[in-house]
């Protein structure tokens, strides 16, 4: 027990926050946006946007590889002038968890948005309210459940990303290793023990979390019925 | 205040083209679903572009397609209330009457909230949500909401519509009483109602497929529609078809279907009528014959009503349709009458 190390965990956890809260900024813009066209670039926007949710883990990790890797453009750019690299670093571990989770966030906010009735939204207009304002004082509330079940879907798939974060991230032990690649190590090195511990740890803190986040979302939507 | 409208807008398959100026008092615009109603509406209100034209509330241009002026509904000082009063359900009665008045000194908004809830009668349900009220408690929320901004002008769609039969008549007064005590600007009421549009308005406008057929006071409308689709949009249940017509000095002479219709002389202006028209109440039947636009009839149909029955009968080949009180309809159907088209309540019509 003395030799059990704990940073997977807190490394899964900050990964796994950091990511849903960048798929909060990025993804809910998105889905405010998607639902207002319905044009055909809106179209090819949405499918795009679905694709994580089809394409092997593996898929997106090697397409996020040869995209920010330090051989591509964007990597030799960031690593020039911002001194940033992201892939190996728990950096392009939150990029990739970012990228799986950020789908269901879209999914979700976007087709909460779309049952506000118009004529609220124009209500507000006619009062006098900017769009930026209703987004917040109507939009936001009005759709509010929605976006917090789109929240723990895209906060338990950030957790719990093994083959993206993989790809990027790698597996350095106390640098990128996450909770579920190092359970797979324990595995692979035959460590029956310390896969089982781990396995228990990461399945009750998912639990504790996503009942937290129940709780949140029940209490929050109680009060705008 | 005056309200001047004249615009266009093609949708795929339907065109609007309406031109009106509307004065203070409740114009009522008036027509069958998908005439262009709640699209006039929200063109003024900002919410639908038009293609072409101008909208202007006496010196204030919201839309003129000229000078490419387009103000953003958010500046218009509109008031609207929408079909469902769409309310906004996560805010309370007090934040809901409240919402327009962002910007405002915390005191100034607490006081005239108090005071608008006074008007609208919903003292004591400030803390009440929407859901826990009655469609007509919503109702006034909702106008409160939109009075409390002291707006220019007031558009009201289908504000009826979504209650209940037995209390529309109460309320129809009540908002009416509402209206008039606080509000002196240009109401335009959109309904497909012609009842509840002669109860409340001033002034009608009629549309039918994107096009005003008639507009102007309510008791000329009514009583004098000028063409076919504007008696129909009023009700108006004898529409005769016209097979030659000649004019006379004391009268104008109709040829329906080989029986002489006798109306008043009245100067056509080159207007190229096709039809004359009468209100189903305006038939009456007499003990004369042989007096001008008195005939023998058969009854066809009755359908009684609770106060009212509505008697089809036939003149010739004439069908005509007739409203007549559940007291008298024995006294019709026993005895032989005949009956009567008052000339002065017969109306030409263009078709």
């Amino acid at each position: 027990m003395a030799d059990l190390n704990l940073f997977p965990l807190f490394l899964s956890l900050r990964v796994a926050f950091t990511a849903t809260l960048f798929a909060i900024l990025i993804g809910l813009p998105i889905a405010y946006y998607l639902n207002r066209s319905n044009g055909r670039t809106s179209d090819m926007i949405d499918t795009i946007i679905t694709l994580p949710v089809v394409l092997p883990p593996t898929v997106l990790g090697y397409y996020l590889l040869v995209l920010l890797g330090r051989q591509s453009s964007i990597g030799v750019l960031l690593e020039k002038h911002f001194h940033i690299t992201i892939v190996f670093t728990p950096k392009g571990a939150v990029i990739a968890a970012l990228v799986v989770s950020i789908p269901f966030l879209i999914k979700s906010a976007r087709s909460a948005f779309s049952t506000i009735d118009p004529s609220v939204i124009q209500a507000a207009r006619i009062l006098g309210r900017s769009e930026w304002n209703i987004f917040f004082t109507i939009m936001i509330p009005l759709a509010w459940r929605g976006i917090a079940s789109g929240i723990t879907l895209a906060f338990a798939r950030a957790l719990g990303d093994f083959g993206a974060t993989l790809m990027v991230a790698g597996s350095i032990p106390n640098q990128t290793m996450t909770m579920p690649i190092a359970i797979y190590d324990a595995l692979l090195a035959g460590n029956r023990e310390l896969a089982n511990l781990l396995v228990i740890i990461m399945t009750t803190v998912s639990l504790i979390i996503l009942y937290m986040i129940n709780r949140l979302d029940k209490k929050t939507s109680l009060k705008s019925r | 205040m005056m309200l001047s409208v004249k615009i266009e807008k093609k949708l795929h398959d339907f065109e609007l083209h309406t031109s009106f100026t509307a004065r203070n008092g409740i114009t009522g615009i008036i027509g069958p679903s998908g005439c262009g109603k709640s699209l006039t509406l929200q063109c003024i209100a900002g919410l639908v572009t038009p293609d072409k034209g101008k909208i202007m509330i006496e010196e204030k241009v919201f839309y003129d397609s000229n000078s490419k002026t387009n103000i953003k509904t958010r500046h218009r000082n509109i008031g609207y209330v929408f079909q469902h009063y769409a309310l906004f359900p996560h805010l309370n009665v007090e934040q809901n009457i409240a919402f327009g008045l962002k910007g405002m000194d915390k005191q100034d908004i607490k006081d005239k909230v108090s005071q608008m809830l006074e008007k609208v009668l919903l003292k004591g349900y400030e803390k009440r949500y929407p859901y826990e009220l009655s469609g007509g408690q919503q109702q006034r929320v909702a106008l409160a909401r939109t009075l409390i901004t002291e707006p220019d002008l007031l558009l009201l769609d289908e504000p009826f519509s979504a209650l209940d039969y037995h209390v529309k008549d109460l309320l129809e007064q009540e908002l009416l009483h509402i209206i008039k005590e606080n509000f002196t600007g240009v109401v335009l009421l959109v309904t497909h109602n012609m009842e509840e549009a002669y109860r409340l308005c001033d002034d009608l406008l009629l549309l039918h497929e994107g096009q005003v057929v008639q507009f102007g006071q309510k008791n000329a409308v009514f009583r004098r529609p000028e063409n076919v689709a504007a008696a129909k949009i009023i009700g108006c249940k004898n529409i005769l078809k016209i097979d030659s017509l000649k004019e006379w000095d004391n009268g104008i002479e109709c040829l329906v279907q080989n029986t002489r219709i006798w109306l008043n002389p009245q100067s056509l202006k080159g207007r190229l009528v096709t039809h004359i028209g009468i209100h189903d109440e305006d038939i009456r039947f007499v003990n004369e014959e042989n007096e001008p636009n008195t005939f023998p009839f058969e009854v066809i149909h009755t359908v009684t009503g609770l106060k009212q029955s509505s008697v089809t009968i036939r003149v010739g080949s004439i069908l005509l349709h007739t409203a007549v009180s559940n007291n008298d309809i024995s006294r019709i159907l026993a005895k032989k009458l005949n009956v009567y088209l008052p000339p002065e309540k017969l109306f030409f019509l263009v078709g």
